[in-house]
């Protein structure tokens, strides 16, 4: 018997970020820097359903996009403790309307970081959880924006990256398929996977995370259990929102449905 | 495996651009050769008089010179929005952006090729039958591709930056349709300043292409030798430029 790894598969430390003013001669002011994060620090293990809370604006997105490589802190380090894929779940972002779903799902899939040859072999399940049947031959441009959904969910579940961001959204499409999507994600959490999943409800973070990460005006508040970190939020802010399951709005490209 | 990830990605969306193409028009496919046709018909109306040329062999003197100057700007200027276009995309995914113009250079490639084929065909036509110099048309080829990837590139970074750059870009080839030798001879040109206009790798191509097409010569290899070492150099320029600001881009443009 070895002892559990504890070498952080993910490990933030004083991590800063500021976004950059654009490049303009004549704007009025020019060091229009925003500094979304200040000084964030903490740990990632294999296998943690981590929620990261925080209020609108307090840096959780651009955290999210740090995790997902899609740029890098200005200030502190990010080390990731062996070559992993880390991605967000993104529904639809990326589909193109001329493209039949099948085409769509190979595609899309290869953008959140599988082979061509590994989505080929997926397709069947793709179509079937998707529930698009004939559809699933015709042009993304002819779907509704909840077959949209549908797709990109499907292939999300099909395209498992090593660790799992996830931005709010459990469940999408109508009630049906919300039900579905929803318990999709859920066994995500409770199988080995590595799960982030970043709120502003810590009803959310309490029920499926273990532990969590508190994000206040770009530092980390507080790390901790969920159920510990969703306390202490509670004691200080009245949550902004009501809880939010359901994710209705579709995303398309520029060519997608008119 | 990720280098054949990539180019799947490339090709899957050059294939998307291709078919939203031909669905957006109503003559679809129809308008790859339309296009260089019509810009055939207006030149030779306003310089076959001009030139004091005329026929069916100064309709295939432009035609080439057309057709291969509307596969660079098509391409290079396709690209330089490219990635711009697609930041939503790049906020989800950690992607080179090299990707986005590469699908515009290819959908522009595709292009070319089909209409090639009619251009060559019409040369049968009118009785230029192919000739052992046909054999040098893919170095040809390979030099306007390795010229368009060297411009594609480093444009679609610097106008994401800096939006003025697609004015001017536009701007340039404009100018440099009137400078590429597409409606006029290379020996029209000054001996003085024909360093000058070579210093445009376009021109050493058309003048390449209508070597092999329509006089059964072999290409101009000094000027195509020189456009291929700068494009090369340029190129990597442009690539390494893409290595910088893989992970920075975004932050000058994300909300």
């Amino acid at each position: 018997m070895s002892l559990p790894d504890t070498t952080p598969l993910i490990a933030l430390r004083q991590v800063g970020l500021a976004y950059a003013s654009p490049l303009t001669r004549f704007a009025p002011a020019r060091d229009g820097r925003v500094h979304a994060l200040h000084d964030v620090s903490f740990d990632v293990f294999e296998g943690d359903k981590l929620g990261v809370i925080g209020r609108n604006g307090s840096g959780k997105s651009t955290l999210m996009r740090i995790l997902a490589r899609i740029y890098d802190p200005d200030t502190g380090r990010v080390r990731f403790g062996r070559k992993i894929h880390v991605q967000m779940l993104s529904l639809g972002v990326g589909f193109e309307g001329s493209l039949t779903g099948r085409e769509n799902a190979v595609l899309n899939g290869m953008l959140l970081g599988k082979s061509r040859a590994h989505m080929l072999g997926r397709l069947a399940g793709i179509k079937e959880f998707s529930e698009l049947e004939d559809f699933f031959e015709m042009p993304v441009a002819t779907y509704s924006a909840g077959m949209v959904l549908r797709l990109g969910f499907s292939v999300a579940m099909e395209t498992d990256p090593d660790v799992l961001l996830i931005d709010e959204v459990l469940g999408v499409g109508d009630a049906s398929f919300a039900r579905k999507s929803q318990d999709a994600l859920v066994a995500r959490f409770s199988s080995k996977m590595t799960v982030i999943m970043i709120s502003h409800d810590p009803t959310i973070i309490g029920t499926f995370c273990t532990r969590a990460v508190w994000i206040d005006a770009g530092r980390t508040r507080m790390v901790g259990t969920a159920a510990d970190v969703a306390a202490a939020y509670q004691k200080t802010s009245s949550p902004d929102a009501p809880p939010r399951l359901h994710h209705q709005s579709g995303r398309l490209d520029a060519d997608a449905p008119r | 495996m990720n280098l054949s990830r990539y180019w799947n990605i490339v090709f899957y969306r050059a294939l998307a651009g291709v078919k939203a193409e031909s669905r957006q028009n109503y003559l679809g496919y129809l308008w790859y050769l339309l296009e260089p046709v019509l810009s055939t018909v207006i030149l030779y109306f306003a310089f076959a008089k001009v030139m004091g040329r005329g026929g069916a062999d100064y309709v295939m003197f432009l035609l080439i010179g057309l057709t291969t100057w509307q596969w660079y700007e098509g391409a290079c200027l396709q690209a330089a929005s490219s990635l711009k276009l697609k930041l939503h995309i790049l906020q989800h995914f950690d992607l080179p952006k090299f990707l986005f113009p590469l699908v515009s250079v290819l959908v522009s490639t595709w292009k070319f090729v089909c209409v090639s084929g009619v251009v060559v065909a019409s040369l049968m036509v009118v009785g230029h039958r192919p000739g052992l110099n046909y054999f040098y048309l893919p170095a040809i080829f390979g030099c306007e591709l390795l010229l368009i990837l060297s411009v594609a590139i480093p444009l679609a970074v610097i106008v994401t930056y800096v939006n003025d750059a697609m004015t001017l870009a536009t701007s340039s080839f404009r100018i440099l349709f009137f400078v590429s030798g597409i409606f006029f001879d290379t020996d029209k040109v000054p001996v003085a300043q024909r360093g000058l206009f070579y210093a445009n790798p376009i021109a050493g191509i058309i003048e390449s292409f209508r070597n092999v097409l329509l006089k059964d010569l072999p290409p101009n290899w000094d000027a195509l030798l020189r456009g291929a070492v700068q494009s090369t150099v340029v190129l990597a320029l442009g690539l390494w430029l893409c290595h910088h600001i893989n992970r920075r881009i975004m932050k000058h443009v994300a909300p």
